[in-house]
């Protein structure tokens, strides 16, 4: 997948798991909600694998070194990538 | 602990910059209802909350913030980027080039930096709640000002997200006010300084005051 479209990907799939994250802090016992939850993350492990081997890391545990200093750092705006 | 992730929760590419815009949007970066503010204020009010959900939620949305404020220094950042100076001195940024060139400060739209007295952590459970459902409403409502300012749909896609972020935030925070209402003692039925209250008595009955 091309870099933008995965990083999309990433964010849509994360927020998905952040979001019902959240609600299961008020809605613990919810097992529906709980299942779903563990799917998006279980998503979002296998997108951040690929864009990790392909792109960079995201977090130190996916690289370091010259792999993690390099540009462009989030707040920067990117021409390319028109999402 | 906190780690970072290099990518920004919602993605902020702004094509024109825009220095009165800048000056606007600053304040949901360090002002009176902004993102420091509001993570600040739940990451201090979680330590003395008495119930694991409500430990969880101030966590999480506290962290969630961070985020929020890492986005709101992009469009600032961005907005701010290849200014001529003709440009700084029409649209009225001149004053706060002066004291910061072109960095991302904590300060409101005023120009007035960024303090504590923003925020409260009053130690209550009950008092910290409603403190936090109005923060997230006040934000909301500098949210909706900065829409009604601001024309640049690549400003306002990222504006929208966060506005949206404030009504989930105050969605769950009146759930956790509900949680710890059911749990009060139904003598406490005004409701005040429940957990300061249990701890003392505890004491007392053990005869260690």
């Amino acid at each position: 997948m091309d870099k933008c479209k995965l990083m999309r990907e990433i964010s849509a799939v994360e927020f998905a798991a952040w979001e019902l994250h959240l609600y299961l802090d008020t809605h613990p016992c919810d097992e529906k909600a709980l299942e779903m939850q563990q799917k998006y993350v279980e998503r979002a492990k296998e997108l951040r694998k690929e864009y990790a081997e392909c792109y960079g890391p995201l977090n130190y545990k996916e690289g370091s070194g010259l792999k993690w200093v390099k540009n462009p750092w989030p707040w920067e705006y990117m021409k390319e990538c028109d999402c | 602990m906190f780690q970072y992730e290099k990518k920004l929760q919602f993605p902020v590419n702004i094509k024109n910059p825009n220095p009165k815009y800048a000056q606007i949007i600053i304040s949901q970066f360090g002002g009176p209802d902004g993102e420091l503010a509001a993570s600040m204020r739940y990451l201090s009010q979680r330590y003395s909350m008495p119930y694991a959900e409500l430990k969880g939620l101030l966590t999480d949305i506290g962290t969630e913030e961070l985020s929020h404020l890492e986005m709101v220094g992009a469009i600032v950042y961005q907005l701010t980027r290849n200014l001529t100076i003709e440009e700084i001195k029409k649209s009225g940024f001149d004053k706060y080039f002066v004291d910061h060139t072109t960095g991302v400060y904590p300060v409101a739209a005023s120009g007035a930096p960024f303090t504590a007295a923003y925020l409260q952590s009053k130690g209550d459970v009950i008092t910290d709640l409603h403190e936090d459902l109005a923060a997230e409403q006040k934000a909301r409502t500098t949210y909706d000002n900065i829409l009604r300012l601001v024309d640049d749909p690549d400003v306002r896609e990222p504006i929208k997200f966060l506005r949206q972020r404030e009504i989930v935030h105050y969605q769950r925070f009146g759930e956790g006010l509900q949680l710890a209402t059911d749990r009060l003692d139904s003598k406490n039925f005004y409701a005040f300084n429940p957990s300061f209250d249990k701890h003392c008595n505890k004491k007392v009955n053990n005869k260690r005051m």
